[in-house]
């Protein structure tokens, strides 16, 4: 023991010290200690210069806790640094209820002050056991301890408070406002009847604070006491009336029985969704179904971009429902909307555009913002409206890529092949989104001569028009298709041939595959495997035997590629097939046979595969346990 | 084609199973039909099992939807093959078309707008 207060005694020597790394330490080390000397240590350390070493104080006291600490720390709060004074409090909030019986002793204090001080923190500590205690301030000689022991009755929320509480809001005018925003903070039957009782009083501060605490603590029944202060002149008033009832509703799920007088608020509730304020706008949006009128409209779309997505969806939902007058109110607020708003507008049209509403919204198809252009193209698009063909076509000579594109696949989902040659022209734009955009409009036409015009251009001038045709030929997927793309396997350039076959076995239901079984001996290796692909796509596993010589291609990625389909096959008959390559010299090829015999679960192989397990090639040694472990398993 | 008919929490489900062509095409149009005879005019396709749809195919899935729009329904598209979906973003009809990743997602969708 006799150790250890010397040691205390040397750290609070070291807390003199001018060197901050000594007083660091020994601040650090006191905070072991239990000992009253240690604790008075960390105290005087509260008013060390460095910033540093008190807030290892305050740690350490909070951590400490016990008598000594409070009461030493009591004593700052007379001090007239408030920086001390105020850690002392933060200190003596965080040690909490082992602070209260301290506090208390120094409610009757000489320093009405030090009073204040001390029922400011109790009440943050919010101890129930000092509330009579607090109560008894409600009577103290100084309206500021007065006035702070009634929030701090609020804050420790007893109810058995409230009589006190009631008798200083009779005897004493001055502390009336924090009695009523006290009682909003208790809450309960009691409390709630007598902001009732308050709501009656002429003083517009009290009024306003009443609204309030009955806007917090009150319930269904509430509603019906703040109606009439929604009629009130003052404003302020009447906004705290509203926002009350908002909050009441929010409480209980927008259950209100009784009508408002939503149009004298709707600035208030709008800007309150502007404002991002969560319950303002739940409950406009609730309410919106059943409050209608032009204003309500227009202050809707206004705060459209204000809204988070759930709600927007909702809002598109509701006007879709309006119908004809919200889209009359968009194209009216139109103009005046940025950008984002427009395309907002832009996607709620889309849901119930018609030709009327897509006419309406020609006027801004030149808009200055290239994305609201795209947009626009699509809301014309899906207007479905024929007169809305040759303003689209229009739209596909913007001097913006995306609108071009964006106006082409608009016009490929309602023109018709009378417009085929124009979205042919599509396919010359200098960028592939808008040959695409064509492309798929083209798709879209699907008509016989759309066939013949794609088969013309496997042989176009242009290596692009010949790849966008073999592509587009098998997106259009029709029988009729089937054999434009047979005679493109015989084109000259590798990359059509190839296009042409990942076509064909998109397509698979082709009878006849000869001219896909030829393609295997395409004199380049890429067409080859595709083919391999398309035919057994198109014909099923049971091709293979017939294709199986391609595992003697002079390619060994086609070699590669047709094990690997055997592979796929779940067919264990073809592991006899591939069995060869284990011994072949081709590691590649080695990896890739272990592979699919595995995958075919060709136990016959085990004893070939058992030999790989020496290999000097210790991915072909990995892959050979693998395959082992699941070929013995199976 | 196959296509089998359940209902969600009022939503009609189709799931289509197969090729969606021309033929095909047309008993969905023909199913979809008979749904909007019966007042159905929530609906939704799950198309996880087709594995082609050709130019044709997409007509029909456009004329539905414009029947469905005229009759102030909905219609939504889920789990888009890969083939599907490429072709989707050729044509740009995902501009004109709900589509959810998944059934759920999409049944979902209907409860919170009229739960809103």
């Amino acid at each position: 023991m006799s150790n250890v207060i010397e040691r205390i005694g040397e750290l609070l020597e070291k807390l003199q010290s001018p060197d901050f790394y000594n007083r660091e330490e020994a601040v650090n080390e006191l905070g072991s200690f239990q000992e009253d000397e240690a604790v008075a240590g960390l105290v005087m350390a509260l008013e060390d210069n460095d910033l540093g070493i008190r807030e290892i104080a305050a740690e350490n006291l909070v951590k400490i806790k016990g008598d000594t600490a409070s009461q030493l720390l009591i004593k700052f709060l007379g001090s007239e640094d408030i920086g001390s004074r105020n850690l002392a409090s933060e200190i003596l909030v965080k040690i909490g209820d082992d602070a209260v019986e301290a506090l208390i002793n120094e409610l009757e204090n000489d320093d009405h002050d030090i009073r204040k001080f001390v029922v400011d923190i109790v009440g943050l500590i919010k101890s129930k056991k000092s509330a009579p205690y607090v109560s008894g301030k409600l009577q103290d000689s100084n309206i500021n301890v007065v006035c702070s022991a009634a929030e701090a009755l609020g804050e420790i929320g007893d109810a058995a408070s409230i009589k006190s509480l009631i008798q200083a809001y009779d005897n004493n005018e001055d502390i009336r406002l924090q009695v009523v925003e006290a009682l909003g903070k208790i809450g309960g039957e009691e409390a709630i009847g007598y902001l009732y009782e308050y709501l009656n009083t002429d003083d517009p501060m009290i009024l306003y604070a009443g609204i309030d605490a009955v806007g917090i603590v009150g319930n269904k029944d509430s509603v019906k006491h703040l109606l009439k202060h929604l009629e009130s002149t003052d404003v302020s008033i009447a906004e705290a009336a509203m926002s009350a009832i908002v909050n009441i509703s929010i409480e209980n799920k927008g259950a209100i029985e009784q009508d408002l007088p939503l149009d004298k608020f709707s600035s208030y509730l709008f800007d309150g969704i502007k404002n991002k304020n969560k319950k303002l706008t739940e409950f406009t949006l609730a309410r919106l179904k059943h409050w209608y009128g032009q204003d309500i409209l227009n202050s809707l779309l206004e705060v459209l971009h204000y809204v988070d997505e759930e709600d927007l969806k909702s809002i598109v939902t509701m006007l879709g429902d309006i119908g004809t007058s919200a889209s009359g109110a968009i194209i009216k607020q139109f103009p005046k909307a940025n950008s984002e708003l427009k395309i907002i507008y832009l996607n709620i049209l889309k849901q119930y555009v018609d030709g009327s509403i897509a006419q309406q919204l020609l006027v801004f198809k030149n808009d200055t913002d290239p994305e609201v252009r795209r947009n626009i193209a699509f809301v014309l698009g899906v207007s479905g409206d024929p007169s809305m063909i040759d303003p689209l076509k229009v739209m596909t000579q913007d001097k913006v890529g995306h609108v071009r594109a964006a106006a082409y696949s608009a016009l490929g989902w309602f023109c018709d092949e009378s417009d085929m040659q124009f979205l042919f022209e599509g396919l010359n734009d200098k960028y592939t989104d808008v040959r695409d955009a064509a492309m798929g409009a083209l798709i879209l036409l699907g008509p016989q001569e759309v066939v013949a015009q794609f088969f013309e251009d496997l042989h176009h001038a242009e290596t692009e028009r010949q790849r966008i045709a073999a592509n587009a030929l098998g997106l259009i997927g029709d029988p009729s298709v089937v054999k434009p793309l047979f005679q493109a396997l015989n084109h000259p350039e590798s990359s059509i041939r190839k296009s042409a076959i990942d076509s064909l076995a998109k397509i698979r239901d082709i009878e006849n595959i000869d001219p896909l079984m030829l393609a295997l001996n395409d004199e380049k290796s890429s067409v080859r495997k595709s083919a391999c692909t398309a035919i057994v796509s198109i014909k099923g596993q049971a091709i293979i035997p017939e294709i199986r010589f391609l595992l003697d291609d002079q390619d060994i990625w086609v070699r590669y590629h047709m094990i690997n389909i055997i592979g796929n096959s779940g067919n264990a008959d073809y592991g006899e097939f591939i069995q060869i390559f284990i011994d072949g010299n081709e590691d590649i090829l080695k990896l890739a046979a272990i592979k699919s015999l595995t995958q075919l679960g060709c136990k016959d192989a085990i004893s070939e595969i058992s030999k790989l397990q020496n290999d000097k090639n210790q991915d072909i040694v990995s892959a050979a346990k693998d395959a082992l472990d699941n070929l013995q398993d199976a | 084609m196959e296509i089998t008919r359940k209902e969600e929490n009022s939503v009609a489900i189709l799931s289509v199973k197969g090729r969606l062509d021309l033929a095909s095409g047309a008993s969905l149009k023909d199913e979809v039909k008979a749904l909007m005879e019966k007042e159905q005019i929530m609906i939704h396709l799950n198309l996880a099992e087709v594995d082609f749809i050709n130019s044709s195919g997409l007509g029909v899935l456009v004329s539905i939807m414009k029947d469905i729009r005229l009759h102030k329904g909905r219609l939504t598209l889920s789990d888009l093959a890969s083939y599907v979906q490429e072709i989707f973003e050729i044509t740009q009809l995902s501009h004109i078309f709900e589509i959810f990743t998944s059934e759920n997602e999409a049944v979902a969708s209907y409860q919170t707008v009229s739960a809103s």
